[in-house]
């Protein structure tokens, strides 16, 4: 319980969705609809370079002869793809800013309101920000101190412009263009999204971190990150998400690779909050989301994420185990409210020897919301003794939601060792009735329940992060009761 | 302090408490008595507010108040404390965040502020020494995979952090082999005052060794057939109940 | 090869047509088979395609030569099938060779309960209250299936009546005696167990050639309130026959079936077994043991739906796989909103003996209440090296201490067969398969 003293300090009274504002900034939009002018246009108002123009056609060429899935445990009205603005960036006179104070204020008045005021980051935390808000970097803190380890943290339209070898190489490798129909479509269109590099034999001194948010109506968000870890290096990197309150639902449809070379270790987690959608499910983020990873020969990934917010969520952190004695992790809570859809979970593809991998997956339903595992375990008959573990629990809040549980295991190697086990279960009347008895009414005994059902889960968070998911959880359960 | 006039209950349409009368003043330590299935627990339970249990019949006043149609958490706020027969575990709330989220909803619900981290680790650190408790146990998941002693130790320690005006023991005693029950009740009687009050209920007599009664009831069938000192307990516990019995079919 | 599926969906379509001459058209049931042939023409043969037939391509066994009437009716002795039947007990038997009924070989009965033939029961009118009521009212439109109506014509028909305990078990067996080349058979099975009845039902197919031979049978079972049913199918095949072995379940309340299924042999063997809780206080339990080698495959797909409260249901599938073989387990438990209190439990475990043995399961929980314990467990692994030390340093040489912990694996599901016999023969099937003598039962 590496918390407790944080928890004791910690208590909350925050009602509706605390992020719910929108920032009245002038933004740089372009007509609604896509094709292949609309991703020329992207590529030039980015100032790309021809290759670059080129791998996003060819992904938009892809992806008009695909077809949007519909595979997952998911309804939704799928998006009119002509009916939304591919592009959208906070007009400042300037395309960057060389420090913090040049940034727009009232920019800066919604990070503080996000409670990631970057000044208070950067003296308190010790964390690097990268901040994306509709789609375009905004900026990127820390900079200096990073580049003197040679750990690059930049956008990845600067990371475009500056370092092409590495993102030629890297970019696509783990998460190829035409992937999948979201991940085509964020291959065509991506405006923005962090970019990290860390050396050969790095370890990066602070958690780096991005947040990203929807601002502007009618514009879809389409992030792409790229993490390199060179040999033997490490980085733990933070991504957050928050989205105001709007009737109509928004896009995200992000790309996330990360390559972690021979020995290093990559860290990833996710604390993501887009508006879900008001309580008759009117409104929302369509969270359709890439993630991957891959692994060389030693190298770690581990994915952790909350997730508590979004309409609908179609999202599976992914680990290819492609060297020998890699490890994949995945830690997840996913928590649906009122009329919200999740259909998430992991792959674990086990490639190389002595592979292992962990998933513990904590499911919370409440409302008439439904929520859905979906995993793979992938046993190549080439990887000998691969080791999985895989946990996955849901919890279930009224007699209106649902969860659900859906497992792939496929194994091909008899030194393959591989134990899945779930469970279903509700919140006891008898353990309310206890937490009643010493004092904690009902609304918060469910909260301290729930949270020690997700603890193994954000344990696994930094700590800022912890504290921060275990208030989301909080909120995000509001309403709830009865 | 406590005044419970005449209170019939029910669990699932069964009548269990038949008209039970109590008094307990600021101070006092009584001890309540009875063979399985008497409705020892039910009355804990009721007072406590249950909602398993309905109340048919009666008040239940604390404190000059009726609380009759308090909820089990409006109770506690007033200063009632209940310690469980079989405590239920939470997993991954730890013993520390629990009675942390325990003591400061009590505080706000009387209007003060929450308890600065450092009274409440300082409080805790005193608490637990009072009772023997190492700091490690304070991490673990609340009563998940506690033996029985940890468990009835836990309800004391947390009885000693909120620190109620009237205390519950329900079965304390059970399950726990001597040298357990002494602490237990060393505990009990270190956090006695002149300002509050205890209702021990116990099948067997020899808790009552180590917490002194100055009351003692008989339950039987639902009805305090008999009240007396300490030596009715003793009396109990060499004849056992028939004698009672009788006594209550002939009256 | 793609060409293949087409034309032996072509061949069975205009088969059908030959096939309805051949029965009676004035027959309420020409309906019945014609809606089921269109199904069967606008699905088609399931591909790989469709998530439930993710893992098991049925292409291999298709074959647009197979015949789909049995041109000569061959007869058997009992010597030649003696050994495919539980003979050390006292049994009624229902037996067919190339799908045709053999009288001579069979014992039916009509006293105190019906154990006799779908023929008879579909044809005789004094039986079309209980056709109307349960014929073919369960069995889901999907193409295999509809396939099988549009050719339902024979079969075992069973009926325990009311308060009845079945006193001996009721074999069904099916042989196919390679009399032609290439076969594909059709047989379709009722069981009606009755308010309080019990009865006991042992079920096989069997091939007595190498000659291909790809059977796809429907059995439709009902358990009105308290009846019981303990049902045994034992697969244990030539390399070239193939199985698409269906089983519907529908129980009413405080109703108790027991399914198990034995897959020890066969080319493919898919079997799809979904039971339909329709009551309170209903257990539906299903076992499996499945030991397979060479380039063998078999899928367990199951399916429980809870749709009322206090029902239970248990699924406890074990599988042993060597050589090349591929197993499929794709177990599914959906309650819903309504069925509080369910308990539901499924556990796939499993041993890839080989390297290149598969084994692909997907153990899916939908749940919709709030009240229920429902959890599965999935073990793909090794033999448990402790054990396996332990065993070895008593003296027992790794090759004989493997088999035993592999025997002992299997043979946990066999602790509750009720049929001593049976479980004697299949105790000694799987000590066999896996290469171990034992003088002892374990």
């Amino acid at each position: 319980m590496a918390y407790t003293e944080q928890e004791l300090e910690k208590e909350l009274e925050h009602k509706e969705y605390e992020y719910g504002f929108y920032t009245d900034i002038e933004s740089d939009k372009l007509p609604k609809g896509l094709n292949e002018d609309i991703v020329r246009a992207i590529s030039k108002k980015k100032n790309e370079p021809e290759w670059m123009t080129e791998w996003r056609l060819e992904a938009y060429r892809g992806w008009e002869k695909m077809q949007e899935p519909d595979w997952s445990n998911v309804n939704y009205e799928k998006p009119d793809y002509q009916n939304i603005s591919y592009y959208s960036s906070p007009n400042s006179s300037k395309p960057k800013y060389d420090s913090i104070d040049e940034v727009d204020p009232e920019l800066l008045d919604t990070f503080n309101k996000l409670g990631i005021s970057l000044e208070e980051q950067k003296k308190l935390a010790g964390v690097a920000v990268d901040v994306v808000m509709d789609s375009t970097s905004v900026a990127t803190t820390f900079k200096k101190n990073l580049a003197e380890k040679g750990i690059i943290f930049c956008s990845i339209s600067e990371a475009i412009q500056e370092y092409p070898e590495l993102v030629k190489k890297y970019m696509g490798s783990v998460v190829p263009k035409n992937d999948n129909f979201f991940a085509a479509l964020n291959s065509a269109v991506f405006s923005d999204g962090s970019f990290c590099y860390i050396p050969k034999g790095v370890k990066c001194p602070m958690e780096l971190s991005t947040y990203f948010r929807i601002n502007e109506s009618g514009t879809g968000q389409f992030e792409r990150t790229l993490v390199i870890a060179e040999d033997s290096s490490y980085v733990s990197y933070l991504e957050g998400c928050t989205a105001p309150m709007r009737d109509e639902n928004q896009l995200h449809a992000a790309v996330v690779e990360l390559v972690a070379l021979d020995n290093a270790e990559i860290k990833y987690s996710t604390v993501q909050n887009w508006f879900p959608g008001d309580k008759e499910g009117k409104g929302g983020v369509f969270n359709f989301v890439t993630k991957r990873g891959l692994c060389e020969k030693n190298a770690k990934i581990s994915w952790t994420q909350v997730e508590t917010g979004s309409a609908v969520t179609w999202k599976y952190p992914s680990c290819v185990l492609k060297g020998d004695n890699s490890i994949g992790e995945f830690y997840s809570i996913a928590l649906t409210n009122n009329y919200q859809q999740a259909d998430t979970g992991t792959k674990m593809i086990h490639l190389g020897n002595d592979t292992k991998s962990t998933i513990i997956s904590k499911g919370i339903s409440a409302g008439r919301s439904q929520n859905s595992y979906r995993g793979l375990v992938k046993a190549n008959s080439r990887a000998k003794n691969a080791r999985n573990f895989s946990q996955c629990d849901s919890l279930l809040m009224g007699n209106k939601c649902g969860a659900h549980t859906f497992p792939y295991i496929e194994a091909s190697s008899n030194s393959a060792q591989i134990e899945h086990e779930a469970t279903t279960s509700k919140i006891g009347e008898d353990q309310i009735f206890y937490c009643n008895q010493r004092g904690i009414d009902e609304e918060k005994a469910i909260a301290l329940i729930v949270n020690g059902f997700s603890k193994e889960v954000l344990n696994k968070l930094p700590m800022e992060f912890a504290v921060e998911a275990q208030k989301l959880l909080e909120i995000s359960l509001e309403g709830s009761v009865g | 302090m406590l005044q419970i006039k005449n209170l019939h209950a029910t669990v699932e349409g069964e009548e269990i408490l038949k008209g039970i009368n109590l008094s307990i003043k600021p101070g006092e330590v009584h001890a309540i008595m009875g063979p399985n299935g008497s409705g020892k627990s039910t009355l804990a339970s009721v007072i406590a507010g249950n909602e398993d249990y309905e109340v048919q019949e009666g008040d239940i006043i604390f404190d000059k108040a009726n609380i009759s149609e308090l909820s089990p958490d409006e109770r506690a706020h007033k200063g009632i404390f209940l310690s469980f027969q079989y405590p239920v575990s939470i997993p991954g709330v730890s013993v520390t965040n629990f009675i942390k989220t325990s003591i400061n909803q009590i505080r706000k619900s009387r209007g003060l502020e929450e308890m600065s981290a450092s009274d409440m680790l300082k409080t805790m650190r005193e608490k637990s020494k009072l009772l023997g408790i190492d700091r490690k146990f304070l991490s673990r998941s609340l009563n998940e995979n506690f033996s029985g002693g940890e468990k009835k130790r836990n309800e004391i320690f947390q009885m000693a952090m909120l620190e109620p005006k009237l205390a519950i023991l329900d079965e304390t005693d059970s399950g726990l082999d001597i040298d357990a029950l002494k602490t237990v009740a060393n505990g009990v009687n270190k956090l006695r005052t002149e300002d509050n009050a205890t209702l021990v209920i116990t099948h067997y007599q020899r808790l009552l060794d180590y917490i002194v009664p100055d009351v003692v009831h008989v339950l039987l069938d639902g009805k305090i057939v008999k009240s007396g000192d300490k030596d009715l307990a003793l009396k109990l516990e060499r004849e056992g109940y028939d004698w009672l019995k009788t006594e209550t079919v002939n009256a | 090869m793609a060409q293949t599926d087409q034309d032996l969906k072509e061949k069975l379509i205009s088969s059908f047509f030959a096939f309805e001459e051949q029965m009676d058209l004035e027959n309420d049931h020409h309906q019945m088979r014609d809606d089921a042939i269109k199904i069967f023409e606008e699905k088609g043969f399931p591909t790989k395609k469709l998530e439930e037939w993710k893992y098991t391509s049925l292409r291999p066994v298709l074959n647009s030569d197979f015949n789909l009437f049995p041109k000569e009716e061959k007869s058997l002795e009992y010597n030649d099938i003696k050994k495919y039947c539980i003979h050390d007990i006292d049994s009624y038997q229902i037996v067919f060779i190339d799908g045709v009924y053999s009288s001579h070989l069979s014992t039916t009965t009509h006293d105190k309960f019906d154990a006799c033939l779908m023929s008879s029961f579909l044809n005789r009118p004094k039986y079309k209250p209980l056709v109307d009521k349960y014929f073919n009212q369960i069995t889901p439109k999907e193409s295999m299936d509809a396939l099988n109506t549009a050719f339902s014509k024979e079969g075992a028909y069973i009926r325990v009546p009311k308060e009845v305990a079945a006193e001996k078990p009721v074999q069904i067996l099916n042989f196919s005696t390679g009399s032609d080349e290439k076969l594909m058979l059709q047989p379709r099975n009722l069981i009606i167990v009755e308010e309080g009845a019990e009865v006991e039902v042992i079920e096989r197919h069997q091939s007595l050639t190498e000659n291909e031979v790809l059977t796809n049978s429907v059995t439709e079972i009902f358990l009105e309130k308290n009846a019981k049913l303990d049902h045994y199918k034992i697969q244990n095949d030539k390399q070239k026959a193939s199985l698409i072995d269906s089983t519907y379940v529908k129980q009413a309340e405080s109703s108790d079936c027991e399914i198990y299924t034995f897959s020890f042999g066969g080319k493919l063997t898919r079997n799809n077994l979904h039971y339909f809780q329709d009551g309170e206080y209903i257990n539906s339990s299903m076992k499996g043991v499945t030991i397979i080698e060479d380039k063998q495959h078999v899928d367990h797909n199951t399916l429980v739906h809870h749709t009322q409260p206090n029902c239970e249901s248990h699924q406890d599938y074990k599988g042993i796989f060597a050589d090349r073989s591929t197993g499929v387990f794709n177990g599914r438990v959906l309650v819903d909103k309504i069925a509080q209190k369910t308990n539901a439990f499924q556990s796939n475990n499993n041993i890839l003996i080989d390297d290149k043995a598969t084994i692909n399961s997907k153990p899916q929980l939908e749940i919709f209440a709030d009240d229920v314990a429902c959890s599965h467990g999935c073990t793909i692994g090794e033999l448990d090296e402790e054990a396996l030390f332990y065993m070895r340093s008593r003296g027992i040489p790794e090759k004989e201490a493997r088999a035993l912990l592999m025997y002992a694996f299997a043979n946990n599901v066999l602790n509750s067969v009720n049929i001593p016999e049976l479980k004697r023969r299949i105790t000694k099937q799987i000590a066999n398969k896996i290469g171990v003598s034992l003088g002892f039962e374990l």
